[in-house]
């Protein structure tokens, strides 16, 4: 009796068998994310207002800051390195929030672009393609940099390279979304009396 | 007959006389123009049906010397054919989704490309290192070989789904179905490969051909489904004036070129 437990035993935690559970595992995390994706898909609305307002909360002097290689310079001359790294390991994770929430609007963006694509006016309609093309090449930009954020939250002793393109790719799109908010807004009152 | 087998021959046949409706509907609505791989796909599965019903019934009353070993060598031969043609169907979605956009096409195709050599190696991988504990060596091979394309399917279209949420891609409705009913079925049937290859009992093979069958006729439900529902009406975007977007597009485009 108790060879035959143990022969089942070692049966269920054969290499194979592992192996077989790990993929059974995987195939029911795959049917989960498969689920969660359709009922999402039929839920989800594009909302303008969100993407502009996402874009407008990032404070672009503050992203700078954190990117900032001569701050980086700085910091690792003036403070203790134990001290040095705890603060960069913050000030990544803080620019990599800033990436994150840039990177969200552009997903929301492409979706409008791709909405305008179907609009009625010929001439909105052609723009969104466009626009969602160049969404879609910012969402893109963010990974490189979440990625380049990452490894100095890694390894913070890394000298860094600071992400100037990027920075002004905010101020550009924050600059862009204040107007477009202004212009929103200013066609909200001008509708309502 | 006991209701095992009776359940077992309705989820056998009922997907397929569905999948004969579902040939009709896609022939109307002439989407066969846009996704013919996978028009071919359900030609492929009904002619499949066909052709393993007839021996099965033949090898149950022993007619014109067909055997059991006759059934599992055709269900074999014909998977290899349906696996590619899977294949085909996964690059049509594909191409359906990223239709509008050459940048994203390269950029897709150059990820799922490197998604696929990722999978196919840790399907060889396993294919080597967990081949099974089927005692028939080459049913074994036909199994490890489906686990492995059931990987790298499901693992494509998952990442494709995933792609398309993290870039804010909008589907097709049609498209849409296929992918998902499509994630669903290599889903179950990786599940269901990895655990035949080492359950050679009577009883685990015959639940999990329930399982994979009902799963089958779900599919064939969704893409029905998916099929029939008309697209959504467009999202209005009253609030958005030509000369927002085209701002929109000269600032991005600035970003851009930094």
């Amino acid at each position: 009796m108790e060879h035959g437990v143990a022969t089942f035993a070692q049966g269920l935690i054969s290499p194979a068998m592992i192996a077989a559970w790990t993929l059974v595992a995987v195939a029911l995390f795959a049917l989960a994310i498969l689920m969660y994706v359709a009922i999402r898909s039929r839920t989800r609305r594009l909302d303008l207002e969100k993407a502009v307002q996402a874009f407008r909360s990032l404070d672009i002097d503050a992203f700078r800051n954190l990117v900032d290689s001569a701050e980086d310079a700085f910091l690792r001359d003036n403070l203790p390195p134990k001290k040095f790294r705890e603060i960069k390991r913050q000030r990544a994770w803080a620019a990599l929030i800033y990436v994150w929430e840039a990177g969200k609007a552009a997903t929301a963006l492409a979706a409008i672009g791709q909405a305008l694509k179907r609009h009625s006016d010929p001439k909105i309609a052609a723009s969104g393609v466009p626009l969602s093309e160049n969404a879609w090449r910012l969402r893109l930009q963010t990974i490189g940099a979440s990625l380049h954020l990452l490894t100095e939250i890694l390894l913070p002793d890394l000298e860094s390279r600071s992400l100037p393109p990027l920075v002004d790719q905010y101020e550009r799109a924050s600059e862009t979304l204040v107007r477009l908010g202004r212009f929103s807004s200013a066609e909200r009152h001008s509708c309502n009396p | 007959m006991n209701w095992h087998k009776v359940l077992f021959l309705f989820l056998w046949i009922s997907p397929h006389v569905l999948l004969g409706v579902f040939v009709v509907v896609l022939c109307k609505r002439r989407l066969y123009r846009e996704f013919p791989c996978f028009l071919a796909y359900v030609l492929y599965e009904i002619a499949e049906f066909i052709l393993l019903f007839t021996l099965y019934l033949f090898a149950l009353h022993s007619v014109a010397g067909v055997t059991a070993n006759t059934y599992a060598y055709a269900w074999s031969a014909t998977l290899t054919f349906n696996i590619a043609l899977r294949f085909g169907v996964i690059d049509e979605v594909c191409k359906d989704l990223f239709r509008d956009s050459q940048f994203l096409k390269l950029a897709a195709r150059r990820s799922l490309l490197c998604v696929t050599g990722l999978l196919l190696g840790v399907g060889v991988l396993l294919a080597v290192y967990a081949p099974g504990g089927n005692s028939v060596r080459w049913f074994a091979g036909v199994l490890a070989i489906n686990r492995g394309a059931a990987m790298v399917q499901s693992g494509l279209l998952l990442s494709l789904l995933l792609f398309s949420r993290f870039l804010g891609l909008s589907w097709r409705r049609s498209a849409f179905g296929i992918a998902l009913g499509l994630g669903v079925l290599t889903s179950v049937y990786l599940a269901n490969y990895a655990l035949r290859a080492e359950f050679t009992s009577k009883a685990g093979a015959d639940f999990l051909n329930l399982l994979t069958t009902g799963t089958y006729l779900a599919c064939v439900s969704i893409w029905t489904g998916y099929l029939l529902t008309p697209e959504p009406e467009p999202v209005s975007l009253a609030v958005v004036s030509h000369d927002e977007v085209e701002t929109w597009n000269t600032e991005l485009q600035h970003l851009l070129r930094d």
